[in-house]
């Protein structure tokens, strides 16, 4: 029987910052976010050492790209220059594109699952401010298949979901119009539920449904597609990190602290699924099917069956909007509406902040920033943050139970989670 | 919270005048009437107003219009927001044209870096005075969210209050109520600092003057630019406006630290006003060949010249820690250094200190509140940050002691806890503290 894995809390910087700006790299950020994980569970470095004695810890590193935007690979070793404490604990990078977090993820509550270890810190990391948007998005390119969905293409990831819109109106029958203010919809309540979050890059932006179906307009730039710049997420330089426990380690934590076990949250399930590779070929494949990303629609369902709970039972939900058409495949990918009728989510408020079923309460991708290989991990401690009651401003009210969806690329890499109390 | 429908701005020209325009229209979905001299004025104002919130679907909301027109608008109008030059003849004169023309109930303020908001209110009656209010937004507003809301005795709590809110909740702004005091909150704090700082510029003027003391109070000591620099940035003229205010209007113990040093007297004689008129403290030459550079004006010899290559090792060890996040050990190096530039650098950071916990009780209620606006308003680290970095509150009380410097009861008082600094979670004094 494998064990549970258990949620202690964790930390995530400020996704408004600018380290280039500031004069400081990855490492620099490596430092403050791993302080602020451990203060958050009131843990030191200190008590490290006997888990390290017993070879009961380790370290998972989500990131994608620190090779090109800060010339830096093998981040799993670096965890030795933020404290002399990591030396000897086991820790690499783990990577699947804007999924990289959620990989670290897995591969963390797996050795927890199997017994192996006590405490797993998973760490998602991105600097992306090292180079312009246009370098950036080339670098991003390579989440695809390179030569030949990126290569001498401007931005290539917003041309690819301004094709899956384009899929999205074409097989639903959808009308242009109506689709293109259900986008902008999603846009407004990513940006709008930012501004309740004090991490939130975007906090202070000015954002409108008005504004962001102001299309091809100065302030509105075409990207891809029918796609402009208000249904893009950002370029985020940030960190998070999740501290997971063995029920064994949960426990003795659970009494330290004086907190109820049952109030410790617990990682209830987890689906991955992987789709073609390349955005055609995922349509191709999905042209009889009923979800137009089908392997995203399995690895919920997955995680739901793992966690035996249905929709019914989530009380939110922390989507992968990196762009304003993957939220909108999202919703029915997570069982809120059936195929095709996403929009009636979005105009009832269903997935608004105070609706039935809200959508990124944090703010998303789009609201709160999305440095590629953190954004799984931050999503992960939203969820910790919501079931705990301890999400702030944002808070969603009688949180119990959320769900998440990371994906790489084109939506193929797919990891959706479920977490919640006992 | 208050309905606000349409706004009035008066000089709505500038950049702040133009931005919280924008923000009014954007945020707060009001319809604004933006005034200035000329309509020609105003249209640039508008355009502006589009830039700083990258949208221009406010177009519709932003209406271009002069002093001529304030007959009607302003009787329309729920909160004329008065923004015009920073002396009393100015301010009165507009405060007497809005009571001539507006009705019972609307909301009159002023964006002042630090007039008696109490004298300025005394051109309106009973009711004008009940809604008058000081509400000084901070530049760049769009990125700056600090607004200091000023009170009188004439002022109605209850709209306080409704206007406290509407400015946080609508407006997004980091609200901090304050005394009607010379230069409120922010300005007293900062321009003691950037005062003092060029007074110890012109004392040292033959080891390196502005270039050297910029250097010591350089972006790794927790700010976004060095002092003298935003000196330049405000105008010296501005700058002289709110010193003199301070020093003719305080009596405390820093009073001789708001005379302005005579080489920035200088500076204004010659119309050489910062950064607006091309040249000041600094001043940036475009050669022939299309190389620019920046130069610095040498105190002694009264001209520009070659920013000097001062080799502080203090400073280059506290940027190295700074890239490695260790923060403490900055101020540590700060403190330990026997440099006579860390020195000064210490004696900088203890008046900091020393004199913004100072105005705990007169100007402001609480030390979340100095944290708010010198964070917010400023980009300066926030006093209580230090105390933390600094080790503790009896460390803090040693750096200002050290500096012969009074040690503010609000420090002391507060007493030894785990933490000093409250508002980590909305502010990271951490990024204020820069390599570059």
């Amino acid at each position: 029987m494998s064990n549970a894995v258990y949620i202690l809390g964790g930390a995530q910087t400020d996704f408004q910052r600018n380290w280039t700006k500031e004069g400081k790299n990855f490492l620099s950020m490596m430092v403050e976010v791993m302080e602020d994980a451990f203060e958050s569970v009131k843990m030191s470095y200190e008590d490290l050492r006997p888990l390290n004695t017993r070879n009961a810890v380790g370290v998972f590193v989500g990131n994608f790209d620190a090779e090109h935007y800060a010339n830096q690979g093998h981040l799993g070793g670096f965890l030795t220059e933020v404290d002399a404490s990591f030396y000897g604990i086991p820790s690499a990078r783990y990577e699947a594109a804007c999924a990289s977090g959620s990989v670290a993820i897995d591969a963390a509550a797996t050795k927890i699952r199997a017994g192996e270890l006590d405490l797993a810190i998973v760490l998602g990391i991105e600097i992306m401010k090292t180079v312009s948007a246009r370098t950036g998005a080339d670098f991003l390119g390579t989440a695809a298949y390179y030569e030949l969905e990126a290569k001498g293409v401007e931005f290539p990831f917003p041309r690819l979901f301004g094709q899956l819109a384009d899929v999205l109106l074409k097989r639903y029958r959808l009308d242009e119009t109506r689709f293109m203010s259900n986008l902008a919809e999603i846009a407004a309540i990513n940006y709008g539920n930012a501004k309740r979050n004090p991490k939130a890059q975007t906090r202070g932006w000015y954002m409108s449904r008005e504004h962001a179906n102001h299309r091809n307009t100065r302030f509105n730039v075409n990207v891809g597609g029918m796609l402009c710049a208000t249904d893009c997420s950002q370029v985020t330089d940030g960190a998070a990190v999740v501290m997971l426990a063995s029920p064994q380690f949960a426990q003795e934590y659970s009494i330290k602290r004086r907190i109820p076990i049952q109030d410790i949250p617990l990682l209830k399930g987890w689906g991955h699924r992987v789709a073609p590779m390349r955005f055609v070929r995922k349509m191709e494949e999905s042209e009889t099917a009923t979800h137009i990303l089908p392997w995203t629609r399995q690895a919920i369902l997955d995680a739901y069956r793992r966690a035996g709970t249905t929709i019914e039972s989530i009380d939110f939900i922390e989507t992968h909007d990196c762009f304003t058409s993957s939220e909108y495949a999202t919703i029915s990918a997570f069982g809120i509406t059936e195929p095709g009728l996403e929009y009636t989510a979005i105009e009832s408020g269903l997935i608004a902040f105070g609706g039935k079923k809200p959508v990124n309460p944090s703010g998303g991708l789009i609201g709160v920033g999305h440095p590629v290989g953190a954004s799984g991990v931050r999503m992960m401690l939203d969820l910790y943050r919501q079931v705990t009651n301890s999400a702030g401003n944002y808070q969603v009210a009688g949180a119990r139970n959320g769900a998440m969806l990371n994906i790489g690329g084109s939506a193929t890499t797919n990891f959706a989670f479920v977490v919640g109390l006992a | 919270m208050r309905d606000i429908k349409t706004v009035v701005v008066l000089g709505a020209n500038g950049t702040m005048g133009s931005q919280c325009a924008g923000i009014i229209a954007a945020f707060g979905g009001a319809k604004v009437i933006m005034v200035a001299r000329n309509i020609d004025k105003a249209k640039v104002g508008l355009e502006r107003a589009m830039e700083a919130v990258r949208s221009d679907v406010i177009r519709d909301r932003l209406t271009p219009a002069t002093y001529e027109d304030l007959q009607r608008h302003i009787p329309e109008s729920d909160w004329v927001l008065e923004m015009v030059a920073e002396d009393y003849q100015a301010k009165e004169a507009v405060n007497a044209l809005i009571s001539r023309y507006h009705k019972p109930g609307t909301l009159v303020s002023t964006v002042s870096s630090g007039l008696s908001i109490e004298r300025l209110s005394k051109t309106f009656d009973e009711d004008g005075r009940k809604h008058y209010f000081g509400t000084h937004f901070y530049n760049p507003p769009y990125k700056m969210p600090l607004c200091e809301l000023v009170s009188h005795s004439g002022s109605d709590p209850s709209i306080e209050k409704e206007l406290e809110e509407y400015l946080h909740k609508k407006l997004l702004r980091s609200v901090v109520r304050t005394a009607d005091t010379p230069a409120f909150a922010g300005n007293r704090v900062g321009f003691q600092l950037m005062n003092e700082v060029a007074q110890f510029a012109e004392r040292y003027s033959n080891l390196g003057g502005i270039a050297l003391m910029d250097h010591i109070m350089g972006t790794f000591t927790g700010r976004a630019m060095p002092p003298l620099v935003t000196v330049d940035m405000v105008g010296l003229d501005i700058h002289k406006a709110i010193v003199d205010n301070l020093y003719q209007n305080t009596n405390d113990e820093a009073k001789q630290t708001f005379v302005l040093p005579q080489f920035i007297q200088h500076l204004i004689n010659l119309g050489k006003l910062g950064t607006k008129s091309g040249e000041g403290l600094y001043k940036t030459v475009r050669y022939a060949d299309g190389r620019k550079e920046r130069l610095v004006y040498d105190i002694t010899s009264q001209t520009y010249i070659k920013i000097p290559e001062l080799r502080l090792p203090f400073a280059a060890e506290a940027k190295r820690r700074i890239a490695l996040a260790d923060y403490r050990g900055v101020l540590r190096v700060i403190c330990e250094d026997g440099s006579e530039e860390a020195r000064l650098c210490r004696y900088f950071l203890a008046r900091y200190l020393s004199y913004a916990f100072s105005i705990i009780g007169e100007v402001i209620d609480t030390r979340d509140c100095i944290d708010s606006v010198m964070g917010f308003g400023f980009n300066w680290a926030p006093p209580s940050a230090y105390v933390d970095l600094l080790g503790g509150v009896d460390r803090a009380v040693r750096l200002i002691e050290s500096a012969r410097l009074p040690v503010p009861p609000a420090l002391t008082a507060a007493g030894t806890g785990t933490r000093f600094y409250r508002l980590q979670d909305c502010l990271d004094a951490r990024s204020f503290f820069r390599v570059k």
